[in-house]
């Protein structure tokens, strides 16, 4: 029998990345109250860019992209990690435009305005780079794999969860520490009170907006390498996060990173004993829970509840 | 005996205590006001008198039968019926479908699918008459949006109406209405409390004291007078306390 | 003497009129839909999706629960088929009762796990639901076939008395699909327009009220689950029929959201025959379209964006604006007593 540590080690790790992914995803339902389906099409979109910037793209075959590719690995690997979540950013911005006629609508909308903007941008990357999988290029420094308790680790597996806690850390500083998070936070809870302070609204929606899809960019440039690019990685990816800020309560920054290790964890020990059901085991776990508890884990009321 | 009674009734949410300790008792066939300051808990107290939450302590009830407890919509068929200080109606129908929703005995047919009532005249007219005691009925078949801000407040009590209950609650009913309105209300509460017994959340103390049997005042999520309309008026801590308006 | 069915239905929409014209459009497809370049397995795939489509509706437009995870009732009744005829025996009616069973099974045990639930967290459960079965058809490969699916699932001849249709055939087939079509969407009819109806309706318009005149919200929020779910039993195992075989293709997040975005573009949050028009302009979206351009779903996507953000009531919503400005003798008034 195997021992259970490697599968925790791998679940936490695992877990990590979730909060990763859904990092962007609950900044945007706390503060928007939109729950925005096409964030795992922006962090696809992140990851194909991503993958441009590091193999030219569409100029490999010009005297640029000869250039280019001749560049050392690692600093495109870090210009992409810089490039593809701006664009993402910028693209989520876009989106926000369009979401405006929803507002004060039902929240139906705008979660079917966000899945018809996930199919668009599906379709897009289908077009313009191919159906078929690809895989993102590593640098050497941070590529390889270990062994631990019988099972083969991938060391580029642990700088992604070091990265995710580091990415974690940094947003929970900047919505506590600083005047911008304040203001955030604010909307989140009385929109009022941001006009009262003078801001103004609707730049504050774009803005949280832009940096919640360069979240999910950040995110899908980062698991590239671990999960492969493929168009409709999107639907795999929005679904592992809603569930994690439905497990974790809406609204709640650590409900979120809490619900994310969790599904890391049951998803790693599953896979430990019956491997083929392991991605079953979130939506388990988001059954159990919801069931008892309906705003989950910590979740507060909020207005997509009518 | 009191038709509808609370006794100790308390209710948290969270570490907050709304509901302290509220004990009332509604003899039937009266009019029986609630007043207090805002946030002293009378919504709160309006709905866990009707279901919509569970007290933490105390007990309810109803005709001699205990309601501690019970889902809204068995409350409901019990013969307890409110209307809201929001309004809450059916927007998207006509007047007259609002009042038909609520009538026991189109509920009574429409738990079967293929039921159909076209051609039963009989729930039309029941739903005209509740209409009419409003009057509403010349407007029975506009669309509730359209219509205006004091008929839809009208529309509110006859949905309760509808229900054909046996003891009334009434949030606000008064809440932004004008002064030739609020008069007409008046009239309406009058003539329903010869059919109804009513429990009555009121603002406007000229209208409940005129209208009140009894009065309970509640402050700090407890009721901290109870009596006559005169009595409370020559209960000088009441007046300054709750009703500063009045005093 | 005024009836309820005075009481104007929503959108105001009449049902002999369109009900007339759908009819006929179904019955006379097949002698048109070949000359106009189509094909008459189109004719199949829309009638099982119309089915699909109006059921939906029920509780999407009506009772206003949004589920995003119906396709994966659809995929049960398919499956529930062609396990019948495969396990059990060969038979027609055995089979689609069996598809309907399974699905209003598994609706009524979903649906008592999402009817507290209302808004988005009601949405969000049900994507939920829907994975975990698209999850099961996909690994419980000694059942469902896997990825791959059932094959060869038989389509059974039609037997009435000593009356006997081979189902085989496309055109025969055809022909049974649009008469199970139009009786359901006859039925759907009787049903949203009785009390029954009217009362899910006032649940979609406000469910506090609605509990405090003395429904039992819960209930019927669960009935309403089931009967949609048992709808698109019956739908997938038509499909089952259609293509015979069954797949988990149909069960994913994806086709799921089709089905959302048909009953939405064609207007289901405000009419009842939205959903027959919006899988009607899917499937000439699809074959038109997709013969032009590749990326035929990127413009339906777009479409689709435009419409939610600008006419989220859909095609039919903008056929009733603009009959508005059009001059009218009466709108919605009492009508005349006799």
């Amino acid at each position: 029998m195997t021992s259970l540590v490697p599968h925790l080690v791998n679940g936490i790790t695992l877990g990590l990345l979730f909060a990763l992914i859904a990092l962007g995803f609950t900044l945007i339902v706390g503060v928007m109250e939109v729950i925005n389906l096409a964030h795992g099409s922006l962090f696809t979109l992140g990851a194909y860019l991503a993958l441009s910037t590091i193999g030219a793209g569409w100029f490999a075959e010009t005297a640029f992209g000869a250039w280019w590719l001749s560049l050392p690995l690692t600093g495109r690997f870090f210009l992409a990690l810089a490039l593809g979540p701006v664009i993402a950013g910028v693209f989520g911005m876009l989106l926000e435009l369009c979401l405006r006629p929803t507002y004060g609508k039902a929240p139906l909308y705008g979660l079917l305005l966000t899945f018809g903007a996930a199919l668009v941008i599906e379709e897009a990357i289908r077009l313009l780079w191919g159906t078929g999988e690809q895989n993102m290029p590593v640098p050497q420094m941070i590529s390889g794999a270990f062994l631990m308790g019988g099972l083969i680790f991938s060391t580029y597996k642990f700088y992604a969860a070091g990265f995710a806690i580091v990415a974690v850390l940094l947003v929970w500083l900047f919505l506590e520490r600083t005047p911008y998070g304040a203001i955030i936070k604010a909307g989140a809870h009385d929109s009022e009170m941001v006009r009262a302070l003078g801001y103004d609204l609707s730049r504050l929606r774009l803005l949280v907006f832009g940096f919640g899809s360069a979240l999910a960019g950040i995110a899908g440039m980062v698991m590239a390498p671990i999960w492969g690019l493929r168009p409709h990685l999107g639907i795999d990816v929005v679904i592992p996060a809603f569930l994690i800020i439905v497990i974790g309560g809406v609204g709640s920054f650590w409900g979120a990173v809490i619900a994310a290790i969790l599904v890391g964890l049951a998803t790693g020990i599953t896979g430990a004993y019956a491997p083929a059901w392991s991605l079953m085991s979130m939506y388990l776990l988001l059954i159990a829970v919801v069931g008892f508890r309906a705003r989950g884990l910590m979740g507060r009321r909020s207005a997509l509840e009518n | 005996m009191a038709l509808f009674r609370a006794e100790g009734i308390q209710k948290r949410f969270g570490a907050r205590v709304v509901l302290e300790n509220i004990t009332l008792s509604i003899e039937a066939g009266s009019v029986h006001g609630i007043m207090g300051p805002n946030g002293a808990g009378k919504t709160t107290c309006f709905h866990v008198l009707t279901g919509h939450h569970a007290p933490d302590a105390g007990r309810i009830t109803f005709d001699g039968r205990d309601i501690t407890g019970l889902k809204p919509h068995v409350i409901a068929r019990l013969g307890v019926s409110r209307s809201f200080q929001m309004m809450n109606l059916f927007d998207d129908a006509v007047v007259i479908e609002n009042v038909m929703l609520a009538l026991p005995a189109f509920r009574a047919i429409s738990g079967r699918p293929f039921r159909t009532s076209f051609g039963d005249s009989r729930l039309i007219e029941a739903a005209l008459e509740v209409l009419d005691q409003v009057g509403l009925a010349e407007r029975a078949w506009h669309n509730a949006k359209s219509l205006s801000y004091g008929d839809r407040r009208a529309l509110e009590i006859a949905v309760a109406l509808a229900a054909e209950p046996r003891i009334l609650f009434l949030d606000e009913p008064t809440a932004g209405l004008g002064a030739k309105a609020t008069q007409n209300l008046a009239q309406l509460i009058r003539r329903l409390r010869q059919r109804y017994t009513i429990c009555l959340i009121e603002h406007d103390m000229r209208f409940l004291f005129e209208l009140a049997d009894r009065i309970s005042v509640i402050h700090w999520g407890q009721v901290i007078a109870e009596g006559a309309p005169e009595a409370l008026k020559a209960n000088k801590w009441v007046a300054r306390s709750a009703l500063g308006e009045v005093a | 003497m005024i009836t309820l069915s005075d009481i104007p239905p929503r959108g105001g929409a009449g049902f002999a009129g369109p009900m007339a014209l759908f009819v006929l459009v179904l019955a006379t497809l097949p002698l048109w839909i070949a000359p106009i370049g189509l094909y008459e397995y189109l004719g199949i795939e829309i009638a099982i999706w119309i089915l699909f489509a109006m059921g939906f509706n029920l509780l999407f437009g009506y009772t206003g629960l949004h589920s995003f995870g119906h396709g994966a009732y659809l995929g049960i009744g398919a499956y529930a088929f062609g396990l019948f005829q495969q396990q059990v025996m060969v038979s027609l009616w055995g089979g689609l009762f069996c598809a309907i069973t399974a699905a209003l099974l598994a609706g009524a045990i979903v649906g008592a796990f999402l009817s507290h639930r209302r808004g988005i967290y009601y949405a969000l459960l049900t994507i939920a639901f829907g994975q975990v079965f698209w999850f099961c058809a996909m690994k419980l490969h000694g059942i469902t076939g896997g990825e791959d699916g059932l094959l060869g699932i038989p389509r059974p001849d039609l037997i009435i008395g000593a009356w006997r249709v081979d189902l085989n055939d496309n055109t025969n087939f055809y022909w049974f699909v649009a008469a199970i079509a139009a009786l359901a969407v006859l039925a759907l009819w009787r049903i949203v327009n009785a009390p029954f109806g009217r009362v899910l309706q006032a649940i979609r318009q406000n469910e506090t009220r609605a509990r405090f005149v003395g429904y039992d919200v819960w209930r019927w929020k669960w009935l309403a689950f089931t009967l949609s779910a048992g709808f698109a039993g019956l739908a997938g195992g038509l499909f089952a029929m259609a293509q015979q075989s069954a797949y988990p293709d149909v069960m994913s997040l994806h086709q799921s959201g089709l089905i959302v975005m048909m009953v939405l573009i064609g207007g289901g949050l405000v009419n009842f025959w939205g959903p027959v028009l919006g899988v009607v302009l899917y499937y000439i979206a699809r074959d038109i379209l997709g013969g032009l351009t590749e990326a035929w779903l990127l413009w339906y996507g777009l479409l689709f964006v435009i419409m939610v953000m600008v006419r989220p009531e859909g095609v039919a919503g903008l056929f009733h604006s603009l009959k508005q400005r059009l001059p009218r003798q009466a709108s919605v008034t009492k009508p005349e007593q006799a």
